[in-house]
């Protein structure tokens, strides 16, 4: 493809979508871009794992593809600003393409960060579901484990719904394990607050969100996918609880 | 000590910080600037006291309350992304967690285990209910325009270039 702003404006929707911005969002900014680079009879369909695009009348077109998105909202917010610039006119052709290898070069927290924040906010999630210190240490635990499992996992390419179930499971286990030395524990809430970590907000709210907007295919496959979310935690509690059932007899 | 052991508004206190500590750490899981954490924490910590005053101080069931806590939590990240100049799904992303119904998940999953059927039900419908509160309150607040003015100043972008290495 010859054309540099139009893969510019490309880039820059598939940037948005795969860090989590919304079908809008991304058709938006690349509308916007579009007009202000100068290309002709820009036309788009932006739909949650892909965009098609073509310009100058039909001669150029682009498809992209993106298959899998991790939610990365300051990426997010700096492609808003790049094409917030690009419209004022701050920024030409070359000063956009720098500025958008500066945004998906900046630095993400590490691994390890994000383990101390999934275990910080399971805690606090069994706290607000009426937990107390030993629930909240349990939850944190279970919070850390959890974020471990998903980010191996999705390091080896593992399916999503594998992860889901194996991550539901295994803090099912370890909070009927923690019950099993400590019993006034309450098994319950400290699930729960390990849980809240992995249920889908995200796609949930984007769904909505879509489905707002007119994006009816779009907000579908998102609301598809919250369900699928929230049936494979179902399942993996459901077989955290068994398996521990067959282990070690009736439980609480 | 749990939150129901505690006085009322230290108990409700407690919650709100760790409602905020809670969001932040998804603020964090998802890569937020910096800058916007507080707000982000401000957002979710809002909408979960709305939540707890709803259901249990008024009274009102787990659906009604998230409509409730949902339409003042939406406004907020719609009124913190004009004042930070960034997208408003910073803030909402990160909010709602607190209000999505992970306990009706776990309880359903429980429910259905234990072979009751009765509470099974009733746990399941609840769960989507809720998520079609959530739905129907961002919905609603979503959908309110801006005057011209303001979504104009919004469109003008963020007050000044962050420095790369922030």
């Amino acid at each position: 493809m010859a054309d540099r702003a139009l893969e510019l404006v490309m880039d820059c929707g598939q940037a948005m979508l795969a860090n989590g911005g919304e079908v809008f969002r991304a058709q938006d900014t690349m509308e916007i871009m579009a007009r202000n680079l100068g290309i002709t009879d820009f036309q788009v369909y932006v739909l949650t794992n892909g965009i098609f695009a073509s310009a100058k009348g039909g001669t150029i077109n682009a498809v992209r593809h993106v298959p899998s998105f991790s939610t990365n909202l300051g990426r997010v917010e700096a492609i808003n600003a790049i094409s917030r610039k690009v419209a004022d006119g701050e920024l030409d052709l070359s000063g956009a393409e720098c500025e958008l290898h500066r945004a998906l070069d900046t630095p993400v927290f590490s691994n390890r960060t994000e383990h101390l924040a999934s275990l910080m906010g399971s805690g606090c999630f069994a706290f607000l579901f009426g937990g107390g210190p030993a629930e909240m240490l349990v939850s944190c635990l279970a919070g850390a484990l959890e974020s471990i499992i998903v980010k191996r996992f999705a390091h080896h390419h593992m399916s999503r719904i594998f992860t889901d179930i194996l991550a539901a499971l295994s803090c099912t286990m370890l909070a009927h394990i923690a019950h099993r030395f400590y019993a006034p524990l309450n098994v319950n809430v400290s699930i729960i607050g390990a849980l809240m970590v992995l249920t889908p907000g995200v796609s949930l709210t984007m769904a909505i969100r879509d489905i707002i907007n007119a994006d009816y295919l779009s907000g579908t496959i998102r609301l598809f996918d919250a369900l699928l979310v929230a049936g494979c935690l179902a399942a993996g509690v459901s077989l955290g609880y068994l398996l521990m059932q067959g282990i070690m007899g009736v439980i609480a | 000590m749990t939150a129901a052991e505690m006085p009322v508004w230290f108990s409700l206190l407690a919650q709100f910080v760790l409602a905020m500590i809670a969001t932040m750490s998804f603020g964090i899981a998802f890569q937020v600037p910096r800058r916007h954490h507080l707000a982000c924490g401000l957002v979710g910590a809002v909408g979960w006291i709305v939540y707890v005053l709803c259901n249990t101080c008024l009274g009102l069931t787990a659906p009604v309350s998230t409509l409730l806590a949902v339409l003042p939590l939406t406004a907020l990240s719609r009124l913190f992304a004009i004042t930070h100049r960034a997208p408003v799904t910073l803030f909402l992303l990160c909010g709602i967690f607190p209000l999505v119904p992970g306990a009706g998940i776990y309880y359903t999953a429980y429910y259905f285990i234990r072979n009751d059927q009765r509470l099974c039900t009733n746990k399941g419908v609840e769960t989507i209910k809720i998520a079609v509160a959530i739905a129907l309150g961002i919905a609603v607040v979503c959908s309110i325009p801006l005057p011209r003015s303001i979504s104009r100043q919004q469109y003008r972008g963020p007050k000044e270039p962050e420095s790369p290495q922030k």
